[in-house]
């Protein structure tokens, strides 16, 4: 079977080449095309025969058949033209054409058919190409370097659009003249479209060609248009200038870098503070913490003296941590060695005064007591700091009223003691004010010293009394003084004390050093005002006022209010303000009584009395 | 008498003429005829619309047939010589088309409406016929299918928006449905590969070139009726 099958196409294939002509095949007419123009005729080309053997050109001829109504039973037609369409080619016109009908042609040469071709009219449809084209100049951008043009044409003549027999389009292309690539654009519809961003300085070429709407195949190109644009002004722009960002990011980067370093490098210190903020840490200005903890007294005191407000003369010495650190519970101990004793006695060694008076009675000063910086100095801030200090003095049996915290509020304990025990535990709110204290004391120490006859007599006198209560409005409540001033001692059993209360008492200090208001009272009948006073401070007034212990004491009896300066001022002062990092500030009164005996008798000394004290 | 007659005749004579004369003229152009019954200006305006929209779903249909003849060609027909078999007559030949412009322009648009709307109704059975049986086809081909969907879908839409137009433009006038039938379904059918490929190579070819005819049919009517031959 194999083989029968080779030996069939075998013939089959002589007898398709015998079929094709007796001429070589080489030299065989072919159709090259059959085209439609207009859908309503239609042409066919060949390629003419080549000419190789000997025999004679044989004649080609071209047979059409349609089939109409479903039949193929017509008989070849010729060609009814040959000539229109030029040679070797076969054109029908309109009555011959019919569309939508299946043509069958075949080429004949020598009465052998070389070619055969069936299509129908529709297929075959390319339109010729437009004419009368021409430009248009739009519009000429403002850098003057480019242009836009406006291309119309016509379709083909023979093209009949009008009456939508055949829907064209069209598709421009365009090209500067010494190019070779052409640009396309898509296909239009219409006969006329825009052609932007020509340049100026250039000539272009235009050309359009068109095809039947749905078909693929394109008619020929029309005629070339050529475009010459008018000359670029001489005012024009330059070429685009391109920025060049490549360097100018590089020269920004390098500029940036440049500030940068000369940032860096110049204002370190402020950079620095600028990234990383210092946390603020207790410190004092110029005071360095690290020193006074570790420091030597001596070093420590230099280095306070820079600060404006050290003043050497009110120094006080370790003297000072002892005497606060008195120990309530155990009046005996006191008895032994008051701290009053040892103020008294030791400080005239001392030269240097650690902590000046301030000018205003603020309880800055007196956190930096010498003896409590070297033992529990950690708090920058004064009230931390006396806060701090009131924590271990308290301890001891001890307030600290300096900042009036509510801290305070712990020494109604120890107001309970009786005063008759004559604690020396008691504590003024400038005790922790080291320096109206100091002040105070000092000259306390200076007048006291002349005064104290024997210290041991004063053993049980304090310079301090115990705060009992802090009213809202800032006015302390000291206890019931337990004993009496070193300085004070004079108030025992003597009118002058009272008429010295008296005075001092008017003196616009609204607190009263509990001891002497007590002196005072207690000139007068001794028990009874101590009792009544007592009460009267203990319980319910949460103020001492000077008009109170006047009255108490002015109840206490009259007695001469001349004014001595000898008499001890009264202890309290009103506090005039509770600022925080300044601590008290007492109520400047115009105090005509000198300063030290004024501040020997109080432990409380008021702002202008404090300068007065002060150069 | 004659006297009597001549009036007579002579009036009769001149009203014939008259009519003849009318009629010449009202035949002379189906441009002329006004298209619109009462000459409704919303009716005009309408029918613009409405042959706008015809002629974008024939071109599309046109546009869709031919890709998908295309890509039939492309995978199923090649070697087979199909080409030179297939100027089968297509089932709508029976209705007589116009065939050029000549005829076309000669046509009255109201039969050549009639013509389109039958053309279109011919072919609501073999397109869905033609879904169903590209589906069945082994690898059915998604392009050919989709495109077969797709027109199946535009079909009945350029249906319904021709008798629109054709309300419009001839209101009152019914015709019959009168279409072609269709009776190729056995062939697509059939178990022979060849065949069957040759019947579907067939319908595509059929369907493209009707598919061209109503699509210039219809931009022919557009401009001679919205337009008034001057597209």
């Amino acid at each position: 079977m194999d083989l029968w099958q080779l030996l069939l196409t075998l013939a089959l294939a002589g007898s398709n080449d015998a079929f094709s002509g007796s001429e070589d095949s080489s030299g065989k007419p072919k159709f090259t095309k059959c085209r439609s123009p207009e859908l309503e005729t239609f042409s066919c080309h060949w390629t003419d025969e080549v000419h190789h053997g000997l025999k004679h050109p044989g004649s080609v001829q071209l047979f059409y058949i349609r089939r109409s109504t479903q039949e193929w039973t017509q008989e070849w037609k010729e060609c009814p033209d040959y000539v229109s369409a030029g040679e070797n080619s076969c054109y029908f016109n309109s009555s011959y054409t019919s569309i939508w009908i299946p043509y069958c042609i075949k080429l004949t040469s020598n009465g052998g058919t070389v070619d055969q071709k069936c299509f129908s009219v529709e297929e075959i449809v390319q339109p010729d190409p437009p004419i009368g084209l021409n430009w248009t100049l739009l519009n000429i951008s403002l850098t003057g370097i480019h242009a836009d043009i406006q291309v119309r044409w016509e379709p083909p003549p023979n093209a009949d659009v009008q009456k939508g027999w055949i829907v064209l389009e069209y598709e421009l292309q365009y090209k500067e003249v010494n190019e070779t690539q052409w640009k396309m654009m898509d296909p239009v519809l219409s006969t006329s479209v825009p052609v932007y961003s020509l340049r100026l300085d250039k000539e272009y070429e235009v050309r359009v060609r068109s095809r039947q709407r749905n078909s693929e195949k394109y008619g020929e190109f029309s005629e070339m248009l050529y475009v010459a644009l008018p000359q670029m002004s001489p005012y024009a722009c330059e070429e685009d200038f391109q920025l060049p960002w490549f360097l100018i990011i590089i020269f920004g980067l390098f500029g940036l870098m440049i500030i940068l370093f000369v940032i860096v490098f110049s204002k370190q210190q402020r950079i620095k503070m600028l990234i990383l903020p210092p946390v603020p840490v207790p410190k004092i200005k110029g005071i360095d913490p690290d020193l006074l903890k570790e420091g030597k007294l001596e070093e420590v005191n230099t280095i306070l003296a820079i600060h404006d407000n050290y003043k050497p003369e009110f120094y006080n010495d370790d003297s000072w941590v002892e005497f606060i650190e008195l120990d309530i519970d155990d009046p005996d101990e006191k008895a032994e060695g008051s701290d009053t004793d040892r103020l008294l006695s030791n400080d005239h060694h001392k030269s240097l005064n650690i902590l000046g008076a301030k000018d205003d009675d603020s309880g800055r000063t007196s956190c930096y007591e010498p003896d409590i910086l070297e033992t529990d100095f950690n708090a920058s801030d004064m009230c931390d700091g006396t806060s701090e200090f009131a924590q271990p003095q308290r301890l001891k049996g001890e307030a600290d009223l300096v900042c009036l915290d509510q801290k305070n509020q712990n020494n109604p304990p120890y107001s309970d003691a009786s005063p008759a025990t004559q604690q020396p535990s008691v504590v003024l709110a400038e005790e922790i004010k080291p320096r109206p204290c100091l002040v105070g004391t000092e000259s306390t120490h200076q007048a006291a010293h002349s005064q104290l006859s024997n210290p041991s007599s004063l053993a049980n006198i304090d310079f301090y009394a115990q705060v009992s209560d802090i009213t809202p409005a800032g006015s302390v409540v000291l206890s019931p003084g337990q004993k009496n001033k070193a300085g004070i001692s004079q108030c025992d059993g003597h009118p002058e004390v009272v008429s010295l209360c008296q005075a001092n008492f008017i003196m616009d200090n609204a607190y009263f050093c509990e001891a002497d208001a007590k002196k005072c009272i207690a000139v007068a009948p001794h028990i009874e005002i101590g009792s009544h006073v007592e009460p009267s401070f203990n319980q319910e007034d949460i103020y001492i006022t000077a008009e109170s212990l006047t009255t108490t004491a002015g109840r206490s009896g009259t007695a001469e209010r001349a004014p001595d300066s000898e008499m001890p001022v009264p202890d309290y002062t009103s506090i005039h303000i509770v600022q925080c990092p300044q601590g008290l500030i007492l109520n400047a009164t115009a105090l005509p009584l000198p300063n030290k005996e004024f501040l020997s008798s109080c432990g409380y000394v008021s702002t202008d009395q404090l300068n007065k004290l002060m150069p | 008498m004659d006297s009597k007659g001549s009036p007579l005749k002579g009036g009769s004579l001149l009203l014939l003429l008259l009519l003849l004369v009318s009629n010449l003229l009202l035949c002379k152009s189906v441009a002329s005829l006004p298209i619109c019954p009462g000459g409704a200006v919303n009716c005009q305006v309408s029918l613009r619309d409405l042959f706008d929209r015809a002629v974008i779903l024939s071109h599309y249909i046109h546009n869709l047939s031919s890709e998908m003849f295309n890509e039939f060609d492309k995978r199923y027909a090649q070697g087979r010589g199909f080409i030179t078999k297939a100027i089968n007559s297509c089932h709508t030949s029976s209705l007589s088309t116009p065939e050029d412009k000549e005829q076309a322009q000669q046509i009255h648009h109201e039969d050549l409406l009639n013509l389109v709307l039958r053309v279109l109704r011919s072919w609501n059975d073999p397109l869905y016929h033609l879904v169903t049986e590209v589906r069945g086809m082994q690898e059915a081909p998604d392009a050919i299918l989709s495109r077969a969907i797709e027109i199946e879908e535009q079909n009945k839409r350029l249906l319904e928006g021709m008798e629109k137009i054709v309300g419009q433009v001839h209101p009152g006038i019914r015709e019959n449905e009168v279409y072609s039938v269709w009776s190729g379904l056995p062939s697509l059918q059939m178990a022979d590969e060849d065949s069957r490929l040759f019947a579907f190579y067939n319908l595509l070819h059929c369907l493209r070139r009707d598919s061209h005819k109503i699509d210039n049919y219809l931009k022919l009517l557009k401009c001679r009726i919205v337009y008034d031959s001057n597209c």
